[in-house]
């Protein structure tokens, strides 16, 4: 402990010479206009928080996960998921070395874009939800590494109709509706491997084709709990912690 | 230069004896006696935050992820195939190279046929083909990049085993690339030939890439020889008049370097020194403003003609060491040099004049220090600070910061099997 302590305090004095500061003004603007400028990829970064794209334990045969936080948002609050796993093959069931299979998929519907056209007079109609389904193929390389890969589509929805009387501008020109989305087919590939009893560290890809989105996600699971830390390099946030919890069975 | 790095990350990233990082991995691919099908998965992931002294404070992430299969058809025939992803984000980058906010995306595929011959030799056909995207920012279209390219070639790469005992190995690899930029446009011939019908449709840069290369390892020690030659096949060379010459661009390097990998007690030291000679026809015609009128011979003019502008040597030096405190923990340090000194390219003061008798020379020096935990046998954690020094005289820094300080943070994984 002592020698780290001592080699932080160097990097402190070696940091000296780096005079900077920072604009916070200027990268909350840039922030802004990321989000403006691509909504969509915006908010499905959170869908992306509770999409349940690891493969089933191995003797598993069935799932289900939720989300509890993502990013900045508790998600079982903004975006209440139920996500389910289902495994079609076992490896190694029909022939040795065959991979196992499992089918995944999952919805979510936010309550928020109800209770906002509820509680304003300007907003007549507001739906923010999503839904993702796919499915994994699981192979054991060594008995302490499994590799996985696979393929999921996913869409978000988010749209807003606004009232006839509702005086709402966007750049000087009225806006009756906003209605927007992300739709797109991922490659999922991954590996997991364990780190003790019933606790495993998976490291996995998702990479969609169409909008070239890249999502890369760091996590630690066992039985009940799933702590994550998704990167998206391209993102407005780009690093999400996660948590979320399942049930195997 | 940007084009540069980009074709060297292309060659040495799909190169299976390649000088660059990926080709040890690559080469780690070997099929276990017992199977048939051996899987090879590789992947990093970083994420930084950076804080410069001239800009404001961004982050940036690096993905490298590659997916392969090693099919062992006989005892003495092999099939290797590679997808390799990789993600390079905004980051510091040693000066000519690239921006802060650039970031690339890379999809590259590699087939590989491995054939023994007797007991010291293999021979490695192979075919391969490449995706590159660029973009400078999050707001741009991948699919507009200036620099995106296609590139697609084969290689014929020879090993021979000279110590069983401690690997060694010579290889000796041809590869050829056809390379294609299907958004690159010619902004000095648009610019000379203003009008409606001057925009270029693209693929102004297209060329062909051939590199050989002769590489020893021995005993955890490596290093080689490496001769590129980048012929282009409509870009022509910028003559003294203003004009483009008959004359096609052609650009050569000529790369050098040696490392090693090795433990002593509890350090575990893995330096690697590379020396580069680059040489290139192009010239390059510097305009002070848009309207600028009249070729100068004065280097202070507002047009002036620099002659053989992208010719330069360049010594890059890296020395990481890690101290293994226990298995599992290990504190890190690392020192890297990169040095660029320009044959003819003539330094710059802050006003974009060319200062005579005075070449260009870059230097970026990185300092790190870090803390590594060995997650288990196949994946490791790393948290990382870096100093970073850039100086250069070329004191012209309206477009590029040449001279900064800057501090990053950052997080990695490696998860390798």
């Amino acid at each position: 402990m002592k020698r780290i302590i001592l080699i932080t305090a160097c990097l402190g004095l070696l940091a000296g010479p780096a005079r900077a500061g920072i604009d916070w003004e200027s990268k909350g603007m840039q922030i802004a206009g990321e989000i403006l400028a691509n909504p969509a990829a915006f908010l499905y970064e959170f869908q992306q928080d509770l999409e349940a794209t690891t493969p089933l334990p191995p003797g598993k045969r069935f799932g289900f996960q939720t989300g509890l936080w993502g990013g900045a948002l508790p998600t079982i609050g903004a975006m209440p998921s139920l996500s389910g796993k289902y495994r079609l093959h076992g490896e190694g069931r029909i022939a040795p070395g065959l991979p196992q299979l499992d089918i995944m998929g999952g919805y979510w519907n936010s309550p928020l874009a109800g209770m906002a056209a509820d509680q304003s007079n300007d907003i007549k109609d507001a739906k923010f939800n999503g839904h993702y389904y796919g499915f994994l193929l699981s192979s054991s390389v060594s008995p302490r590494v499994r590799t996985f890969w696979g393929f999921k589509k996913s869409q978000l929805k988010a749209k807003i109709s606004f009232a006839p009387t509702a005086n709402v501008k966007l750049l000087g020109t009225p806006v009756r509706s906003i209605d927007t989305g992300f739709d797109d087919e991922f490659f999922v590939v991954g590996l997991e491997s364990p780190k003790g009893l019933d606790k495993l560290w998976s490291i996995q890809l998702n990479y969609g084709i169409d909008t070239q989105t890249i999502a890369s996600k760091v996590s630690w699971y066992g039985k009940y709990f799933e702590l994550g830390l998704n990167i998206y390099p391209e993102g407005v946030f780009v690093v999400h912690p996660v948590w979320n919890f399942h049930l195997n069975f | 230069m940007k084009k540069l790095t980009l074709i060297l990350a292309i060659t040495a990233g799909l190169a299976g004896g390649g000088a660059g990082p990926m080709a040890g991995r690559l080469s780690a691919a070997t099929a276990e006696s017992s199977r048939i099908f051996t899987p090879f998965f590789d992947m990093t992931l970083s994420e930084n935050g950076y804080l410069p002294s001239k800009g404001n404070l961004f982050s940036g992430g690096h993905i490298n992820t590659q997916v392969g299969l090693l099919a062992k058809v006989t005892e003495k025939d092999q099939v290797f195939g590679l997808y390799n992803f990789n993600y390079g984000g905004p980051g510091f980058a040693p000066q000519d190279t690239r921006q802060f906010t650039d970031r690339s995306l890379t999809h590259g595929f590699n087939f590989e046929y491995r054939r023994k011959l007797g007991e010291r030799f293999r021979v490695r056909p192979g075919v391969s083909l490449s995706m590159d995207y660029t973009r400078s920012g999050a707001n741009e279209a991948w699919d507009q990049g200036l620099y995106n390219t296609e590139s697609k070639g084969f290689q014929l790469a020879v090993d021979y085993n000279f110590d069983f005992a401690r690997n060694g190995f010579l290889t000796a690899q041809f590869l050829t690339r056809d390379i294609e930029f299907p958004n690159y446009t010619d902004l000095f011939q648009e610019f000379m030939n203003a009008g409606a019908a001057s925009e270029l449709s693209g693929g102004q840069q297209d060329q062909r890439l051939t590199q050989v290369s002769l590489r020893p390892n021995w005993n955890k020690f490596f290093g080689g020889v490496t001769l590129t030659t980048q012929k282009y096949k409509t870009q022509r060379v910028v003559s003294a008049t203003g004009a483009y010459a008959n004359e096609k661009q052609k650009d050569t390097s000529t790369a050098l370097d040696f490392g090693f990998h090795h433990r002593l007690w509890i350090f575990e030291l893995y330096p690697v020194i590379s020396y580069t000679v680059r040489d290139s026809n192009q010239n390059y015609m510097r305009y002070k403003t848009i309207g600028a009128t009249g070729l100068a011979t004065n280097p202070s003019g507002d047009i002036y003609f620099m002659a053989d502008n992208y010719s330069f040597n360049e010594l890059a030096f890296v020395a990481p060491v890690d101290l293994n405190l226990t298995g599992k923990w290990a504190v890190g340090g690392a020192m890297s040099v990169v040095k660029r000194n320009y044959d003819s390219r003539l330094r710059r003061d802050a006003r974009n004049n060319y200062i005579p008798g005075e070449k260009q020379e870059n230097t970026m020096t990185t300092l790190t220090g870090s803390i590594r935990k060995r997650i288990n046998d196949v994946a490791l954690v790393r948290l990382a600070y870096s100093l970073v020094v850039a100086g250069s005289n070329n004191k012209f820094e309206q477009y590029m910061p040449y001279n900064y300080t800057g501090n990053s943070f950052g997080i990695s994984y490696q998860l390798s099997y």
